[in-house]
């Protein structure tokens, strides 16, 4: 691990997001126990496990929101245990995050929802362009009438899009989805999967989904990691593991 | 060494309070400074209590003016009903019954709103936003509690002994003018500026017990209902501890 | 954004309310603090300072003159005061004005006063010692009070029993009712004392005329061989036989008079004595026994509001039991 912490070139190859070995624990409960994954520029790799095996535990250590106990994440070839807060504020604006609850502020609109993101991180942006990212982020998921609208007022697909809308309007390079068809209707489910795959073609974007509805995987996976007990047991193509012998494999996709 | 659960709980939350004071002081003096934030929680926690302070604030002088009269008239110092009354109102009650409405209704409010919004992982989401929350949520609600209700406690006093006229008023009779002469008499700077400090600290242990448990809130509906809960539990009660505290250094710096 | 303007309108007028009212209410009771004006100080040395505080007021001459800084113990009967004057009365104290301690009202705040004194002093300097007057505590204002109370007690006792006596003497109103009695009283009163310079003469002219006749004892042969001398020493001699009977029979009349006198008043004493002599007297008296009845009266009723008062009325009930205790 030594040599690689003195990895500064990016070459197109990296993978944006590299993590190594990585340790998680509350308390006595060891959630993630050496994990390792590589996510390539343009790839969706998903993470397939059981609830509570540390799946948005994993993420959160990505962007920051936890703090790793043991191992190194690089993303975007930064490694993210030596940034001070705004170095970590430079990587979090190119790494959206897709909340499972959403996380819309209810005490604003829409609007200020969007703006929020934008203003926070981009602090030479001119308000002309904010307006125009927000109606075309909106358009993209479809919701451009919502815009003075609280997210109270908006259904659960229809937060979750704006979530996503939150995400984009900061155009960033890798999107972090945590489970996000749980709680939808199938139909919506779906709608959010196609949303998923038509955002990672026209933004350009890589992202790392963590899911355990196999019709979303399915539907946005490029490669699929198994975490099972703070691992990564496995990984491959959803054809790949579908066909896979192994018993806690299998379970995934019965 | 094993302690019983109760006064290990008592001290693992004291000691994370603690800690969440000396990370609010940590976040306090380093920028970047949420003013538009401070300025609209300013409004929301102080201008939109006054009227429910205010309404508190005009029964208890008038309350306490009709309750004092019929043992000031045995005693026959009916005369010094004002002077009796200001005192009361700007030593002890104005201040604590003002801190006890505003905890009521602030406490519970932040801890509710802080508690929801970690629940739904808003708090989460600022961060990646790139704001802090602690100093967006957190530090904006303490300053605005810490420096709205001395400012409230100030107004409350003045309509508490307005009430108090209209209860001199009610079976005596005095003009506003003497009525005001005599409180303004009466009244010394070792009356009035212990009262303001002590509200000071009456604010900030409203704001940051609020925010504490909020920002703490454990998973779930009911987790947010419980902080709520707990912040105006503890937030009293940290009033009338810090009340006798203070109460006992005016005492010992000869303010009394 | 329209809103937010609106939200910021309303916090500004707030927190400006906020602030105006506190800076008012300070410099209002800064005005009572002399805090805010330009003050110099002064000195003063007491032996007890009988509860006074930092921040009590200084009155000169009764005006509003400043307020007590600081107190400081000097040594075991030394309290230094530190007094803090406005500057506009420092060309009106000087510096031999006494201070003392008084109370504003019967239960208020103590006060420091500062007395002027009649004779003419030098102008005050900043932090001058000003000599104390003492002043008596209440506690013995209280206890003189009470003795003053006990001493009344008795002198009203006496008072009663000395009025009733003399409203139940029958003999004495018979008197003081009957003018002729008085009249004859005084008239024969004046007879005796005629009578009785007549007599005084009498004796002193028979005084010379015996020692006359002692002293010439060589001549009183010859006197006595004058027949005619002989004669007029008879007649003489008779003379005054007779002058000594009557002066018997006066002082007999005398004796007599005394005595019935003595027998009307036997119920009497000193005071009647006194009031036989003259009817004026006994208006003044009566006058005055009806002064001390009004005085009695409002002593009893400012006695009753006394005891009324929520502060003595303590001690009252104590004695009221005490009383009750002792009946038993």
């Amino acid at each position: 691990m030594q040599s690689e912490s003195n990895i500064s070139i990016i070459d197109t190859q990296e993978p944006v997001i590299k993590i190594t070995g990585l340790k998680k624990g509350f308390g006595n409960r060891v959630v993630l126990d050496g994990f390792n994954l590589e996510l390539k520029r343009g790839e969706s790799v998903v993470v397939l496990g059981r609830s509570g095996s540390g799946k948005s535990v994993l993420i959160k250590c990505v962007i920051g929101l936890y703090k790793a106990d043991e191992g190194e994440i690089f993303v975007l070839g930064k490694k993210i245990s030596e940034l001070d807060y705004e170095g970590m504020d430079k990587i979090r604006a190119n790494v959206g995050f897709l909340f499972q609850s959403n996380a819309l502020y209810d005490s604003m609109t829409v609007r200020e929802n969007l703006e929020f993101p934008m203003r926070r991180h981009l602090k030479n942006i001119s308000p002309e362009d904010v307006e125009k990212r927000i109606i075309e982020t909106l358009t993209h998921v479809g919701l451009a009438h919502t815009i003075e609208m609280m997210p109270s007022e908006l259904s659960g697909g229809m937060q979750k899009r704006i979530a996503l809308a939150r995400t984009l309007v900061l155009n960033p390079e890798i999107i972090l989805y945590d489970e996000p068809t749980t709680g939808l209707d199938p139909v919506t489910g779906k709608e959010i999967s196609t949303l998923m795959t038509e955002t990672q073609r026209l933004y350009n974007t890589s992202s790392i989904i963590i899911s355990h509805d196999m019709k979303c995987v399915q539907r946005t996976a490029d490669r699929i990691a198994v975490l099972v007990d703070g691992v990564c047991y496995a990984i491959g193509t959803y054809n790949e593991l579908e066909r896979s012998n192994d018993e806690k494999v299998k379970q995934f996709f019965e | 060494m094993k302690l019983p659960f109760y006064i290990n709980n008592f001290l693992s939350e004291t000691g994370s309070i603690s800690r969440f004071i000396t990370r609010f002081f940590g976040q306090l003096f380093h920028p970047r400074y949420e003013i538009r934030q401070f300025i609209r929680q300013c409004y929301l926690i102080g201008c939109l209590s006054f009227p429910l302070i205010a309404i508190t604030g005009f029964i208890m002088g008038l309350v306490l003016t009709m309750q004092l009269r019929p043992s000031l008239i045995a005693y026959g110092v009916e005369s010094q009903l004002p002077i009796m009354v200001s005192l009361a109102i700007v030593r002890e009650i104005g201040p604590v019954i003002t801190a006890l409405i505003f905890a009521g209704k602030i406490s519970s409010g932040i801890g509710a709103e802080l508690g929801s919004m970690k629940v739904t992982e808003q708090i989460d989401a600022m961060e990646v936003s790139g704001t802090n929350p602690f100093k967006y949520l957190v530090v904006t609600r303490v300053l605005a509690t810490t420096l709205m209700l001395p400012l409230l406690t100030v107004l409350s006093d003045v309509i508490s002994l307005y009430g108090s006229y209209l209860g001199v008023n009610i079976k005596g009779h005095t003009s506003l003018q003497l009525y005001f002469f005599q409180v303004f008499h009466t009244l010394q700077f070792s009356d009035v500026l212990p009262a303001l400090i002590k509200t000071v600290f009456f604010g900030f242990a409203i704001g940051i017990i609020g925010c504490y448990k909020g920002y703490n809130s454990s998973k779930g509906t009911e987790g947010v209902g419980r902080s709520a809960n707990a912040a105006v539990v503890i937030s009293s009660l940290f009033i009338f501890i810090i009340d006798l505290v203070t109460v006992q250094i005016t005492d010992i710096l000869g303010l009394n | 954004m329209a809103n937010k303007t609106g939200e910021n309108v309303t916090l500004g007028f707030f927190v400006a309310a906020g602030v105006v009212v506190l800076i008012v209410s300070l410099y209002l009771i800064g005005k009572n603090q002399s805090m805010f004006g330009s003050t110099f100080h002064l000195r003063a040395r007491f032996e007890n300072v009988n509860g006074l505080m930092a921040g009590n007021n200084i009155r000169f001459s009764g005006i509003q003159a400043g307020t007590v800084n600081k107190i400081t113990v000097i040594d075991d009967t030394t309290i230094e005061v530190d007094l803090l004057i406005e500057k506009e009365m420092k060309p009106f104290i000087r510096d031999n004005a006494l201070v003392n301690i008084g109370n504003e009202g019967l239960m208020g705040n103590k006060v420091i006063n500062i007395i002027p004194s009649r004779y003419p002093g030098g102008i005050i300097t900043e932090g001058a010692l000003l000599l104390s007057k003492s002043t008596p505590y209440p506690d013995d204002m209280m206890q003189t009070l009470s003795l003053t109370n006990d001493n009344v007690e008795v002198l009203s006792g006496d008072l009663v029993s000395t009025v009733r006596r003399i409203n139940e003497s029958k003999v004495l109103w018979q008197i003081l009712n009957d003018t002729t009695l008085s009249e004859g009283l005084r008239v024969s009163m004046s007879n005796l004392r005629e009578a009785t310079v007549n007599i005084n003469n009498l004796s002193a002219s028979l005084n010379s005329v015996i020692s006359d006749a002692r002293a010439g004892k060589g001549t009183a042969g010859a006197l006595i061989a004058d027949d005619s001398v002989a004669t007029h020493l008879k007649q003489a001699i008779s003379n005054i036989n007779n002058a000594s009977k009557e002066s018997l029979e006066v002082l007999t009349k005398l004796d007599s008079i005394v005595s019935q006198t003595q027998t009307d008043l036997s119920h009497g004493n000193g005071i009647a004595n006194a009031l036989l002599k003259d009817p004026l007297m006994v208006d003044k008296v009566n006058a005055s026994i009806e002064n001390i009845q009004k005085g009695t009266t409002s002593f009893q009723e400012s006695m009753e509001a006394l005891k009324h008062n929520f502060l003595i009325r303590g001690y009252f009930k104590k004695q009221e039991k005490k009383k009750s205790k002792a009946k038993k």
